[in-house]
């Protein structure tokens, strides 16, 4: 169900942009004809395997694969031992290869285990049965050493070292205003812990890929991806020149994050490149639990003052997250929950003081909404508990301190582009209709979530992209641009802008994309950054391309240029459309007056130079997508069962440019955010991982969706393409906190910790009758 | 991956039989492998000589017979969710087969399979144990009959002999009247493990309770009768206060444990609950 | 009774085509299908919690990861590629293209083979029916909505052909 609500003039007549056009890769999904990195085959291809730690936390004393080696059709085993000492790293994926944390992680552990499952050494074999079964013959002798499974521990003087001299991974504050003074001011003050946990993103299709050394010396990899740039940290590992690694990244088959740091690429890599033989490597689903960085599991201490009128005076966060046994992208995480604290509301006294710490425990790393959603179940659950000690409604109380154009946020950016929090807060409300009937058992509830949450990269990683566009004789289209496709369209997106740009059906351009070599870099798919990026590359390129051709055009038919129009495979004069000819015809005649057809842009987004250490203060990222959602559940309070009746989604995406896959943007999100408010949690029992397949890691079924709907507003102020903004990641943000609110609102009483399970909801209406029974104005966390 | 092991696929149940005899206890029977294939694949189990049941189609029929409502053994999950004569002589197991695991698995997943596997959350159990079922067994000495109550001793523990198979499942045809209610409850609505589930059987006549069954799963280390509670209802007329009481007696009467799905207080507790609701849904009528 | 290295020759019709190939007791028909060029069957979790490797098995939705090569010898298989092609599109792959219920594809041929099964047993579904038949399927991307819509398209479509036919 999607409704599109536009506001704002548009700018320009889109003739294909905005259309719910067909997506390029879709037919060939549905028809089977789509490969996946695990689908490919080459003659003579070896098959790997990985062996693994079995405990958390060890020293190693002594890894012996003699046996393993030994066994027939066995064609190469490695250990650490076997490599040289280079450590890879894991941050900050992106086009420049710049590093500005110490994030290096030994490809196999070495001398230490610091996680469940690390992996320690690389087999390749004739068959998948051989290299498992060299597998089990690798022989560890591991000695204890003590590992620390909760950051708050690993935090405390004494505890056990994961890595380096500190368990502290990155702390940031954010001092801005007075909170002494705002906390005097306030008339009410209200404070609460949250709680949000480890997440796995789950995409359906396990890592894989295929690597193979070719006659010109290149390292090729084919593999399911969302950064192709990581060929750099592989070529330097390796010692290899950066020009002789080629990444492919195939449609992949979810990513969602948990395939934006080096998934298997540096494991194929090692194995193709001493073996000289093509070498594949698929994940199996607990293997994948395991070697992919998760969501940060945080704990959110809020305290917030508040006017009887419901005007925030003061603010303080103190916010602690589990960043595993290696850092990864951890201090970015912590950063954009750091900045995000506050929400999408105007607050002058703000005190955020922010620590990721190492631990035992899995790794963790980028998952849709990075930081900033788990910062909203936090921001959200304490207005609505604000909205219930003031006597207030949820969405008046949010009115009252909606975040406006040209305000300064937590670290005192302007926020330039339209804020419609407020439009889509009504919009999600209104689209949830009249309410269920409860009963004295069946409790109905609503709950209403806003969020500001970041498109586009950190401002000092300088993020660029670039694309290629040119029109070939036929006046058929080409863009070339490494951007990764994780399934949100990405590819196709590309496409419709170069044919909206050039007035070329959709049907006769084609993207070729995810190839580190043979296309111009584009960065991560990830931040929500790939439309903006890319997207503003191919349109600066198109446009170039489409300049060219209305030069010749307006000298061949005697007007300016912009009395031309290129649409429906013509060019035409606007006031006089029967004088033209079709695209095809115009691209012949340019080739032929040696007219440059095709252009290479790049696109930078705004930099900065990065925040002030003592205040947090600076301009962090490009822009933000503003929204909400809204929700309906149905709480059994005997059981302590959810069920979420309706799920609506209304955000403002600036301009869409496929409102259809906007909206499963936003119906995607709908159940994977319900997934993390009801039933989704990875466990780790002193690092040891209990959850390892979809047995015991519930994600929501067909069974489980709610009546679901998708609103689409277009203030067209956004920086992509058409006045895009972002939406991958901020479809996804509110989702868990409206359901949270949603729940609280039904019983009377929060659960402050996800999952809310069946068991957390009795244990939350069991905590409240003790509380009416004793103290009723107390409030507890 | 699986490990490798010896299959053999008899095609009639004696040849089934004689390959078990001969076999000696180191053939092990297996039917939809939803549950062997995954044992066999994570190391659970450790291989070794298997017989595959797949051929046996003479085991898979949903009949009636002198006054009993007879199941075969090889009857798949989706065959009792299919079958319009489960749904009006046995909803209880109709309702169990629904919420079990998910279409595929379904189609594959046999009752006998359910049943022999011996996890106390295996969903058909409830429900068969409410109906009183009795399970028929062949082995090369004949056959035998055992109600189910005996045939499940403990955690993933049968009383199916070596050299046996299930061959059927049979139970009364309910009387006029008789109530049949199943409830699962689990993390998510589709496809999942029950943290409890349970199965209430009853004849009523004018509020007296004149036949009653309880069966709990996942609460203990095999499917369990509430028979204290049952005994508390029997013959009585049937109020709110009683089925109280006898709620609190059925969740007495079970032992679950702490696990990564909920904990031995909140299972107490929902145990009571869905008792307690299926009785009363059972005394609405 | 056969030893742990015994194979033998498996003859299965897949898509109307007829395939013989080697199998172990071990392999199951996932493996079979895979490494004889059926690779639009996926694997997702090899232990049938999400269906990525459906496909209907004389006229059943049975997931090929739990189903044993030497088991499905001799039977009937149709995978997302038999089902419809471009050139012949099913009504089910017509209306997933068609209402962007096709995001990164990959649960894609697993739930079209369950939603086929689906419309052949009941051309009419409900909500209900289709949550049932869709109840062995995971899918991340999508949220299931268009998946829902989708499934009514076709057999919309495939009520009026058949009206039309009749």
């Amino acid at each position: 169900m999607l409704e599109t609500l536009a506001g704002g003039a548009p700018n320009v007549q889109l003739w294909q942009v905005g259309k719910p056009l067909i997506r390029k890769d879709a037919p060939n999904k549905a028809y089977g004809n789509t490969l996946y990195a695990g689908d490919l085959m080459m003659p003579g291809m070896l098959h790997a395997k990985v062996f693994r730690a079995d405990r958390p936390s060890a020293k190693i004393v002594r890894v012996d694969a003699t046996k393993a080696r030994a066994l027939a059709g066995v064609r190469c085993v490695l250990t650490a031992w076997d490599l040289p000492d280079r450590l890879v790293v894991t941050d900050i994926p992106g086009q420049t290869g710049g590093k500005t944390k110490n994030t290096a992680q030994p490809i196999l552990a070495k001398e230490r285990v610091r996680f469940f499952n690390e992996p320690i050494a690389l087999i390749a074999a004739d068959t998948e049965e051989i290299a498992a079964a060299a597998r089990d013959l690798i022989e560890v002798e591991y000695a204890p050493l003590p590992g620390v499974f909760d950051p708050v521990e690993a935090l405390r003087s004494g505890a056990p070292q994961v890595d380096g001299d500190a368990n502290v991974v990155a702390a940031y504050r954010i001092r801005k205003g007075d909170v002494a003074r705002g906390f005097a001011e306030a008339d009410v003050i209200v404070e609460n812990r949250f709680r949000t946990q480890v997440q796995e993103q789950a995409f359906l299709e396990p890592e894989a890929g295929l690597a193979w050394m070719d006659d010109k010396d290149v390292l090729n990899i084919k593999v399911s991806t969302q950064v192709v740039e990581h060929f750099r940290a592989i070529a330097d590992a390796i010692g290899i020149p950066h020009n002789r690694v080629h990444v492919e990244a195939m449609y992949v088959g979810g990513g969602f994050g948990g395939k934006e740091g080096l998934t298997i690429e540096m494991m194929l890599a090692l194995l193709a490149y001493h073996t000289r033989r093509p070498v594949r490597l698929i994940l199996t689903r607990e293997e994948s639990f395991v070697n992919h960085g998760n969501r940060h599991p945080f704990t959110l201490e809020y305290r917030t003052g508040v006017k009887k009128d419901g005007k925030i005076t003061a603010l303080e966060v103190r916010l602690t997250a589990d960043s595993g046994a290696y850092s990864k992208l951890s201090p970015y995480v912590l950063l954009y929950a750091t900045v995000g604290a506050p929400g999408p509301y105007r607050v002058d006294n703000l005190k955020v003081d922010s620590v990721v710490a190492a631990t035992n425990n899995l790794s963790t790393c980028a998952f849709r909404g990075f930081g900033t959603m788990q910062a909203c179940v936090a921001y959200e659950g304490q207005m609505d508990e604000i909205a219930k000690r003031l006597g207030m409604s949820p969405l008046e109380l949010r009115r009252r301190n909606f975040i406006q154009t040209g305000d300064k946020n937590a670290t005192g950016q302007t926020i330039e582009s339209a804020v419609w929090s407020e439009q889509c807060a009504v919009q999600a409300l209104k689209a949830l209709g009249e309410p269920a009937r409860g009963d004295d058992v069946i409790k109905i509830g609503r709950g209403l979530a806003c969020y500001q949450q970041s498109y586009g990269r950190i401002r000092w990683f300088k993020d660029s992209s670039e694309a290629w566009v040119g029109i070939e004789v036929d006046g058929t289209v080409i863009v070339r641009c490494a951007v990764t496709d994780i399934g949100a369209g990405q590819s196709s997106s590309l496409a419709q802008i170069a044919a909206e740009v050039l007035g070329v059906p959709m049907e006769k351009v084609v993207t070729y994309f995810g190839d580190c070599t043979l296309n111009p870099l584009a960065g991560t798919s990830s931040a929500s950054r790939a439309l903006y990026m890319s997207g503003n590359a191919t349109k600066l390129a198109a446009t170039k391309v489409r300049a060219n051709l209305l030069e010749w055009a307006a000298k061949h038919f005697a007007v300016s240029p912009d009395e031309l129009q290129l649409a429906d495979f013509r060019v035409f004069v606007v006031d006089d459309p029967s004088r033209g000819m079709p695209i095809d015809e115009l691209a012949r005649e340019c080739a032929a007056d040696g007219v440059h057809r095709h252009h290479l842009a790049m696109f930078r987004a705004p930099t900065s130079e990065g925040l002030d250490p003592e205040t947090g203060q600076g301009d962090v990222f490009p822009d933000f997508t503003f929204g909400a959602h809204a929700c309906e559940v149905a709480v059994d309070t005997e059981t302590g069962e959810v069920t979420v009746l309706k799920s609506v989604g209304a955000h403002d995406v600036g301009q869409s440019l496929n409102p259809q896959s906007v909206a499963g943007q936003i119906e995607g999100s709908a159940l994977m955010g319900q997934g993390f408010a009801l039933c989704e949690e990875i466990v780790q029992h002193n690092g040891v991982l209990v959850t390892p397949s979809f047995s015991e890691y519930l994600i929501p079924t067909a069974e489980d969706v709610p009546d679901t709907k998708a609103i689409i507003l277009e203030s067209r102020s956004g920086l992509g393409p058409f006045g895009a903004k972002g939406m991958g990641e901020p479809a996804f943000a509110p989702v868990a906190a409206s359901i949270a609110n949603a729940v609280a609102d039904a019983l009377g009483v929060r659960v402050f910790e996800l999952p809310i399970t069946p068991e957390r909801v009795i244990n939350a209406l069991v905590r409240k009758e003790a509380n009416t029974a004793n103290a009723p104005a107390s409030q507890s966390a | 991956m699986l490990p490798r092991f010896e299959l053999c696929q008899p095609r009639t149940l004696p040849e089934a039989l004689g390959l078990l005899s001969e076999a000696n206890g180191s053939l092990r029977p297996f039917a939809g492998g939803t549950n062997l294939i995954p044992d066999l694949r994570s190391g659970r189990d450790r291989g070794g000589k298997f017989m595959a049941l797949a051929k046996l189609d003479d085991l898979r029929f949903i009949r009636s017979a002198d006054g009993c409502v007879e199941i075969g053994g090889r009857t798949t999950v989706n065959d009792l969710l299919h079958s319009s004569d489960i749904e009006r002589d046995a909803p209880a197991l109709h309702a169990s087969a629904r919420a079990f695991a998910g279409h595929m698995v379904r189609n594959a997943a046999t009752v006998a399979g359910n049943i022999c596997y011996g996890s106390p959350s295996a969903d058909l159990l409830p429900p068969l144990l409410s109906l009183d079922a009795d399970v028929m067994l062949a082995g090369a000495a004949g056959t035998r009959t055992t109600p189910l109550a005996s045939f499940n001793l403990g955690y993933k523990k049968t009383a199916l002999k070596p050299g046996e198979l299930v061959t059927k499942l049979s139970w009364p045809h309910p009387k006029a009247g008789m109530v049949q209610l199943f409830y699962k409850l689990g993390l998510r609505k589709g496809d999942a493990i029950s943290v409890a589930n349970a199965a209430v059987t009853m004849a009523l006549q004018d509020r007296v309770c004149r036949h009653v069954r309880i069966a709990m799963g996942s609460v203990a280390a095999t499917v369990v009768r509430a028979e204290a509670a049952e005994k508390l209802l029997l013959g009585r007329e049937l109020n709110d206060c009683l089925i109280s009481e006898a709620a609190d007696l059925a969740a007495a009467a079970s032992s679950p444990i702490d696990d990564l799905r909920a904990s031995r207080e909140y299972r107490l507790h929902v145990t009571r609950v869905v008792v307690k609701r299926l009785l009363c849904q059972a005394m609405g009528g | 009774m056969t030893n742990v290295d015994a194979s033998k020759i498996i003859k299965l019709t897949i898509n109307g085509a007829g395939l013989e190939a080697l199998a172990g007791p071990h392999h199951t028909l996932l493996e079979l299908l895979r490494n004889n060029g059926y690779v639009e069957v996926k694997c997702g979790c090899e232990k049938g919690d999400c269906g990525a490797c459906a496909v209907l098995l004389d006229g059943e939705a049975v997931d090929a990861c739990l189903t044993l090569a030497w088991i499905a010898d001799g039977g009937d298989v149709w995978t997302v590629k038999g089902i419809g092609t471009e050139s012949k599109p099913h009504p089910l792959q017509k209306a997933f293209i068609e209402e962007g219920s096709v995001q990164c594809g990959y649960c894609i041929p697993g739930v079209i083979v369950a939603a086929k099964a689906l419309l052949d047993r009941n051309p009419d579904p409900s909500d209900a029916d289709i949550r049932v038949a869709l109840s062995g399927n995971l899918c991340r991307c999508t949220g299931y909505t268009r998946i829902f819509s989708a499934i009514h398209k076709a057999a919309e479509e495939m009520r009026r052909e058949a009206l039309t036919h009749a």
